[in-house]
């Protein structure tokens, strides 16, 4: 039984993808957003529309976009809690309710990666704040726009099988699917690989790295 | 007996070949249950697919797929099956051929793996070659006389399984794609990119399945047919499909289906199908209707054209010219150097960006230098740039295997700088192109050098040129380099050069390419030298250019030869290109020179410019302005007025920032003569300690706040991330803090802000208590005793500022 466990588990990690690559782009109105920039209100000279474009620029090329995804069935789910096969056993209401028409979930974690982070620290102690602000920004805009491009990516393969993702994700941390599902999530994604880590408190490491689950909707067909 | 190539060809352009329909939904309706290994239950069922495949082959299917969609090694291994690839494939294969009966031909199936290759995915691409080798081998001794790869969602992995049949055997084979609605594929191909590459490569026929239902699927066959050299082919879904309790089905019946039949053959389709949703009786309708119809010939125009995975960039006569960006090479960068022998790649993502951003159509990448492994340099830059770029890569090395590997992972058709009539090229060179279809840059010389003049040019042009039709090359795959030598040491030099290029254009028919710093050199203002020289070339009928397209002049000059030449439809680019250089920018009201030096410090507080701010102190302190009224009257006031604008969202953090450094370098101007004075410090020089508490590892935002605070003179004791309570109160004893700010951003971590209060109460410190963090607010500070909360790194000054006074 214990060995039928373990080929179930090996059988999914076989099946977790790795996006090395993601050609995300932020968005440069929320990465603007995040600096306290008010579109029609905030006045920029040319100074500070150079340094603007400039840190853009360097944060967007020291970025690199990476995730991975993997798809897991859902083994049983009442209101509060939802368990995958594999064994994770997720304790939310929430959650349980957006997965409420999903056999199926979808795990997805993304990273830009070290330098990034590295060069926001970098800049921060060269008494450079202002482009550290900047450039960690872009990082934080481009985490995000990571799972974007997955959850698109995503739903443009799911479709190919009439089938398609939850309009919302989850983020371990928000509402109340707790934090330390962290763990189990970056262990089932093998994040790792990623080059990715998480500390005892279950915060990723690099810090501009993202975890989410979304469900699957509907029955699909064989391909082919 | 197997069909050939050329037999392919002709039987194709004879009649219309009808192909197949969906196999994996018509196992299911004879009994296949979900979740089962598709391939494996039809070995184990055989009479199943033999009944589907005779019946398609009954409807009029001249050619049947192997039902091996799924039987490479990556997705047979999702059942632990991958060790019989090559066994599941012949038995396979073996039974489509007993169903066909020698009534139809059988085509192995090759689809995706459902990893992804690099840059996108972690799959190297000789990884991928070989999985799809193992299959075709089983598919070969199954006896199958054709290949078909099909389904196919990242033209990357197109390329790797059509160089697997390739490189196994010289049977025919068929690529089709699967485009969705906004017709790209999964990973952003467009339909003719799609096909230029395809075909380029070998392809023998090139076409789409699956994703959409006719009428989007006739769209994407007649965005391809202007370019096709090849037959085209198309397997649509019966119709759109539709989630009923939830299940999916298809809206479109076998009649409506095979109304299309027609369409699809005017379109330019010579094998036509159906994919998900259809079953013989559809393949039955499309034979009703084909009956006595014949292909469209397969006849387009000549075209020059290079492609990424996601773009195509057209050449030629009628088009604008197109600048090749010639900034990827470290010859005379010092920092591109470095950075290329340390295997980073921070300044090839600025060069290319900068490239993109400035209008470049084509990338030139070369890693020609001492000190690294040029072939794997190559290789990872190709990867990197097809990641982020999206523009076709111009290929530039003199050394053949770099060249080879890289046309390999290329994930598209590439342009090869460069071929000549050096035997090694020529011997080498030439047919790695050919192999994978790139186009190349012709170089006029020889073993025995440059000619000077430009006949004996021309002559090598067609010397190479008659041994790369050998290969298959077209006059339009070429693009041939004038050769531009300097006119400081021959001032005939540049003539002869457009006379070549004049040559190529007119007479003999193909693209030209020049680079042009090489003409001015050893001349002063080189840059002058070197439009002129573009602005001739153009004259002549050149085609691209290997430029710096961050050169404004010369790239407005281009833009303006476009116009000039009738190469840019109605000046589109020439106003685009010009409208596109206004920028945003709302200018920040300033006074005009007649201001005050007491005005102009406040002024360059407010505009956060730190060394006009300490040039402009000391300039007041030299005019014994009293230190006093430097600080009271110019940067207090300058600085709360950024605070205002800041609240008022009329300065963004960045300007926040600088404002704030710039008031604090003036301070330290003007600080030891306030010591002398007497007159202390603007906040009495407080001291705060400042924690991102035990567990937490973000500190940017504290950092932001304890930078602000120490600009506005608080004594800042920043004790950085993850820090102790026990640390914290130790340091505040120490230092003898009046304040303790502690920063958390998790839930799991804000829990600690409760500890450190907790322990200061016991410990009997006095001190107050701010915090700050996504994940707290007001409530939390009073629930867990602090005495403020601050919402960002300005609040934080003021409510320091407050607490400062209890």
């Amino acid at each position: 039984m214990k060995k039928c466990g373990v080929r179930r588990m090996e059988a999914a990690y076989s099946r977790i993808k790795y996006f090395e690559s993601i050609p995300s782009t932020p968005k440069k109105n929320m990465i603007l957003t995040r600096i306290g920039y008010k579109k029609g209100v905030t006045e920029l000279d040319e100074h500070y529309m150079k340094m603007l474009e400039d840190g853009i620029r360097l944060g967007e090329a020291l970025c690199k976009p990476m995730g991975a995804y993997t798809r897991v069935p859902v083994q049983y789910r009442d209101e509060l809690c939802v368990r995958l096969e594999g064994g994770i056993e997720l304790q939310s209401g929430s959650l349980s309710k957006l997965l409420c028409s999903s056999g199926e979930v979808v795990l997805m974690g993304a990273t830009v990666g070290k330098e990034v982070c590295d060069r926001i620290e970098y800049e921060m102690a060269n008494n450079n704040a202002a482009m550290a602000v900047i450039i960690d920004s872009v990082a934080s805009q481009t985490a995000d726009s990571c799972l974007d491009w997955m959850v698109h990516f995503l739903n443009s393969a799911l479709a190919r099988e009439g089938i398609k993702l939850t309009r919302h994700r989850y983020s371990p941390g928000y509402g109340d699917l707790a934090l330390l599902y962290q763990k189990e999530l970056f262990n089932a994604l093998r994040l790792e690989r990623l080059d990715m880590s998480i500390t005892e408190k279950y915060m990723l490491v690099p810090e501009k790295s993202v975890i989410a689950i979304a469900g699957i909707e509907g029955r699909g067909f064989e391909n082919g | 007996m197997r069909m050939d190539r050329g037999l392919f060809c002709e039987n194709t352009s004879r009649k219309v070949f009808l192909l197949d329909g969906a196999t994996g939904t018509e196992l299911q309706k004879r009994g296949m249950p979900a979740g089962v290994c598709p391939e494996l239950w039809a070995i184990e069922n055989p009479k199943a697919l033999m009944g589907i495949q005779e019946a398609y082959a009954g409807a009029g299917s001249d050619i049947i797929y192997t039902c091996t969609f799924g039987a490479n090694r990556i997705k047979l291994d999702e059942f632990g099956l991958g060790d019989r690839t090559v066994e599941m494939n012949k038995r396979l294969a073996q039974i489509s051929r007993q169903a066909a009966g020698g009534k139809c031909l059988v085509a192995g199936d090759l689809a995706s793996t459902g990893r992804f290759l690099r840059p996108l995915g972690d799959m190297a691409f000789e990884e991928c070659v070989n999985v799809y080798k193992e299959q075709v081998k089983g598919l070969l001794e199954g006896g199958v006389d054709m290949f078909v790869i099909e389904t196919m969602l990242d033209i990357q992995e197109a390329r790797a399984a059509l160089i697997a049949v390739k490189e196994s055997c010289e049977l025919p084979v068929c690529v089709s794609m699967s485009f969705d609605e906004s017709k790209r594929t999964l990973t952003g191909t467009d339909p003719v990119t799609a096909l230029i590459t395809l075909q380029s490569l070998g392809a023998d026929a090139v076409g789409c399945n699956c994703s959409t239902g006719p009428r989007l699927m006739l769209e994407i066959i007649s965005m391809m047919k202007p370019y096709a050299r090849i037959p085209l082919m198309a397997k649509p879904n019966a119709g759109l499909p539709r989630l009923v309790d939830g299940s999916t089905v298809f809206d479109m019946g076998a009649e409506e289906f095979g109304t299309y039949a027609e369409d699809f053959i005017k379109a330019g389709v010579s094998l036509l199908g159906g994919c998900c949703g259809t079953s013989p009786e559809y393949i039955k309708e499309l034979h009703h209707k084909c009956s006595g119809l014949k292909p469209m010939p397969v006849d387009c125009k000549p075209y020059s054209a290079l492609t990424s995975s996601s773009k195509t960039a057209f050449l030629g006569a009628g088009l604008p010219v197109a600048v090749v960006g010639e900034r990827i090479n470290p010859t005379g960068k010092k920092k591109l150097k470095e950075e290329l022998r340390q295997g980073l790649t921070g300044e090839v993502r600025r060069l290319a960006a900068e490239q993109i951003e400035n209008g470049a159509h084509v990338l030139d990448v070369n890693v020609g230098m001492p000190g690294i492994d040029e072939k794997e340099t190559m290789v990872k830059l190709i990867e990197l740039l097809t990641g982020m770029a999206g523009l076709p890569l111009c290929l530039d090395s003199s050394s053949p295997e770099v060249l080879e590997a890289a046309l390999r992972v290329y994930p598209g058709r590439a342009l090869v700088n460069s071929i000549s009539l050096e035997k090694v090229k020529l011997e080498r060179l030439l047919p790695v192109a050919a192999k994978y279809g790139a186009m190349f840059i012709l170089l006029p010389l020889s073993d025995d050098g440059v000619p000077e003049c430009s006949e004996e040019r021309c002559g090598i042009v067609e010397e190479v040129f008659r041994e790369a039709v050998r290969y298959g090359y077209r006059k339009e795959d070429i693009v041939v380099d004038g050769l531009v030598m300097t006119v400081s040491s021959n001032q005939q030099a540049a003539m002869e050069t457009l006379k070549v290029i004049e040559w190529c254009s007119r007479d003999f028919g193909c693209a030209t390419i020049v680079g042009l710093s090489n003409v001015s050199f050893g001349l002063p203002e080189r840059g002058w030298v070197n439009t002129a020289f573009l602005a001739m070339a153009i004259d002549r009928g050149l085609t691209m250019t290997i430029a710096n397209p961050s050169s404004e002049v010369l790239m407005s000059i281009k833009m303006a030869c476009d116009v000039l030449t009738m190469r840019d439809a109605n000046s589109m680019g020439y106003i685009s290109h010009f409208t596109s250089r206004t920028g945003e920018a709302v200018p920040l009201k300033t006074e005009k020179d007649d201001r005050t030096l007491e005005r102009k410090i406040y002024d360059s507080v407010l505009k956060g410019n730190k060394e006009e701010a300490v040039e402009l102190v000391n300039t007041a302190i030299r005019q014994n302005m009293p230190a006093s009224g430097i600080v009271n009257d110019c940067l207090i006031p300058a600085i709360n007025e950024v605070g205002v604008l800041f609240e008022q969202k009329k300065y963004f953090l960045p300007q926040l920032i600088q404002s704030a450094e710039a008031m604090k370098a003036g301070f330290d101007c003007v600080e030891p003569l306030l010591i002398q004075g007497g007159e202390g410090e603007t906040a009495g020089g407080t001291a705060i300690v400042l924690a991102t508490v035990k567990g937490d590892i973000h500190d940017i935002g504290k950092n932001i706040v304890g930078l602000m605070l120490k600009n506005y003179g608080f004594k800042i004791y920043d004790m950085g991330k993850d820090v102790s309570a026990q640390r914290i109160i130790s340091e505040a004893k120490r230092t003898g803090a009046k304040i303790i700010g502690l920063s958390a951003l998790m839930t799991t971590t804000m829990v600690e802000m409760r500890e450190v209060i907790r322990l200061a109460k016991e410990e009997r410190l006095d001190c107050r208590f701010m915090i700050g963090g996504a994940v707290v607010d007001e409530d939390y500070a009073r629930e867990i005793g602090a005495d403020g909360y601050s919402k960002d790194a300005y609040d934080a000054v003021k409510l320091a500022k407050r607490l400062a006074q209890r």
